[in-house]
């Protein structure tokens, strides 16, 4: 590959250069290296413009990215709820005492289910009058009208599940000596799409504000093109290649994508341990355990990419819009 | 070396630059091409930076053609070449040193290679101590003088020059020609457009003189056209 290389680096050297392969790599690596540091200088040389564009990136990324960690934070919080949820399953009052082991020992191998509790109807009446105050109302009545229950735990998840918690009450629903099956299955769905609601708002606020860091950059990059335009044409004119001339502002896009991602992971950081605070005061008050989730490594991580890739992107499309037309003349 | 092969140029709009252009130069030949302003020699000199392309006929380099170089191609002939501009051209927020170099850079040869080769191009133009200043600072023969660093630091087997001593004394001309006798001397091929006659005169060189876009006299005899 390498000799290759060089006999067409020698055919070439009708040019008077005869660089080898080894020689050419070395030079593009260390141009590579000198682009970025160059790039790097120039947009400290001009630390206003380069503040106010990687601002803008930055809250354009921390927006959605704090809808993002918000809807995360109430789904881990609903699934926290919803491993309390409890399925009421009421036992016919004609059933047998048999029926009602065979019925516990059903309802222990339904998957997803987790702790399956019996509260017969004596266990049921004594609650009820203790902690009803109809106690003495009860006593008129000829026999107990209370059913026996279990009380079914379906198995703790990380995520609020309707479907799975839907396959349950199936399942119960059709063993026999069971009359009536209850869940409050309507707080669970609202949750459920309010969550799937935020996750398409923060799509949606993604997707726009992900077009406004590309216009940015793109615009920023354009105004740099057009202030080297005189370097870019000489640079043509002794025969740079177009992706020469277009490495240069490819790296100063990305610089200030991934220097907006970073500003916008430091506000998230910044603003959650502003929130955490008061949010252990109010978890404490409801004897919960529940913490704030952060973006953690690998948000920090996709943040960083895709403000990265919206900065190379809006370069690109910049750069592929703009050069096409500074040809020497 | 190079052959323009029945070559014309018309531009949008109707105007011929250049009308059935035919002459050849050798390798290591050096030649003057004159004419009033708008004869074409602007465009002649484009023509051979791929700056244009010819409406039709051929222009040979080398035996290469370059009506079949795609535009991607067009880099890697314009190392071939060193082009003096009458404005110079230089960048003007790097110092003489880096505006020697890009030649250099964009062909992508490593460090240490360009500052020697940039350091004896300078040498070659006297202006070795200069290399740290930027280009302002300079006086206009000096700033051309860069110019032609630039244009001959990656040892081009062509070397055009457009208007090179516009804006000079005749002792400065005289200095700068003597520099291209030099590159001349070494094999390269050098092409000047210029209309000063008195540099012309004092130079015994081909001469090769454009009219409105037509090639009417050829001084030098050389061609067969």
């Amino acid at each position: 590959m390498a000799a290759t290389e060089s006999n067409r680096d020698a055919q070439r050297g009708a040019s008077g250069q005869k660089l080898s392969f080894a020689h050419r790599w070395r030079g593009y690596k260390a141009h590579h290296r000198d682009t970025l540091k160059s790039s790097f200088s120039k947009m400290l040389s001009e630390p206003l413009q380069t503040m106010l564009t990687t601002m803008v990136i930055a809250i354009a990324l921390a927006l959605p990215a704090t809808l993002y960690l918000v809807i995360d934070n109430v789904q881990k919080l609903g699934g926290d709820i919803e491993s309390s949820t409890q399925i009421t399953v009421f036992v016919r009052k004609a059933a047998k005492p048999e029926a009602i082991t065979g019925l516990e020992g059903k309802l222990k191998t339904i998957t997803g289910v987790g702790a399956v509790e019996y509260i017969s109807a004596q266990q049921a009446l004594l609650e009820f009058k203790a902690l009803s105050g109809f106690g003495s109302a009860l006593r008129y009545l000829e026999d107990n009208p209370l059913p026996a229950v279990f009380l079914v735990q379906p198995l703790v998840k990380d995520s609020v599940d309707l479907a799975q918690t839907n396959k349950i009450i199936e399942a119960i629903t059709a063993l026999p000596a069971v009359d009536d099956v209850q869940i409050d299955m309507a707080w669970l769905e609202r949750l459920h799409s309010l969550i799937e609601m935020g996750h398409k708002i923060a799509l949606a606020l993604g997707v726009l504000l992900g077009i406004g860091v590309l216009l940015v950059i793109g615009n920023t990059i354009r105004l740099a093109i057009e202030s080297r335009r005189d370097e870019i044409i000489v640079v043509k004119l002794v025969g740079g290649t177009n992706p020469y001339v277009r490495r240069p502002f490819l790296y100063t896009g990305l610089l200030l994508g991934l220097f907006g991602a970073l500003i916008a992971a430091i506000m998230l950081f910044s603003g959650l341990q502003w929130m955490s605070g008061s949010m252990a005061n109010l978890v404490s008050l409801y004897q919960s355990q529940y913490r704030l989730e952060g973006l953690g490594i690998a948000g920090f991580c996709t943040l960083m990419l895709l403000g990265g890739v919206f900065g190379l992107g809006g370069a690109w499309i910049a750069v592929s819009r703009h050069l096409r037309d500074i040809e020497p003349r | 070396m190079i052959c323009f092969d029945n070559l014309s140029k018309r531009y949008p709009g109707g105007f011929e630059a250049l009308r059935n252009v035919n002459f050849k130069m050798d390798a290591g030949e050096m030649a003057f091409l004159t004419g009033h302003s708008g004869a074409g020699k602007s465009t002649l000199l484009k023509l051979l930076m791929l700056m244009e392309r010819p409406t039709s006929g051929n222009l040979l380099i080398n035996g290469k053609n370059l009506n079949r170089l795609s535009n991607s191609q067009i880099p890697m002939y314009r190392r071939q070449v060193g082009v003096v501009f009458q404005n110079h051209q230089l960048l003007l927020d790097r110092t003489v040193f880096d505006n020697v170099a890009l030649p250099l850079q964009v062909s992508g040869y490593p460090a240490s290679e360009i500052g020697r080769r940039v350091r004896a191009a300078l040498d070659g133009v006297g202006l070795l101590d200069k290399e740290q200043q930027n280009p302002m600072a300079l006086s206009g023969g000096e700033q051309q003088r860069v110019g032609i660093a630039r244009a001959v630091v990656h040892k081009p087997r062509i070397l055009l020059a457009d208007e090179p001593t516009g804006n000079l004394d005749p002792q400065l001309s005289t200095e700068i020609m003597a520099l291209f006798r030099r590159f001349q001397s070494v094999g390269v091929t050098v092409l000047i457009a210029t209309h000063d006659i008195n540099l012309i005169n004092r130079m015994q060189l081909r001469i090769m003189r454009l009219e409105d876009g037509e090639l009417t006299d050829d001084g030098g005899g050389y061609g067969g056209y």
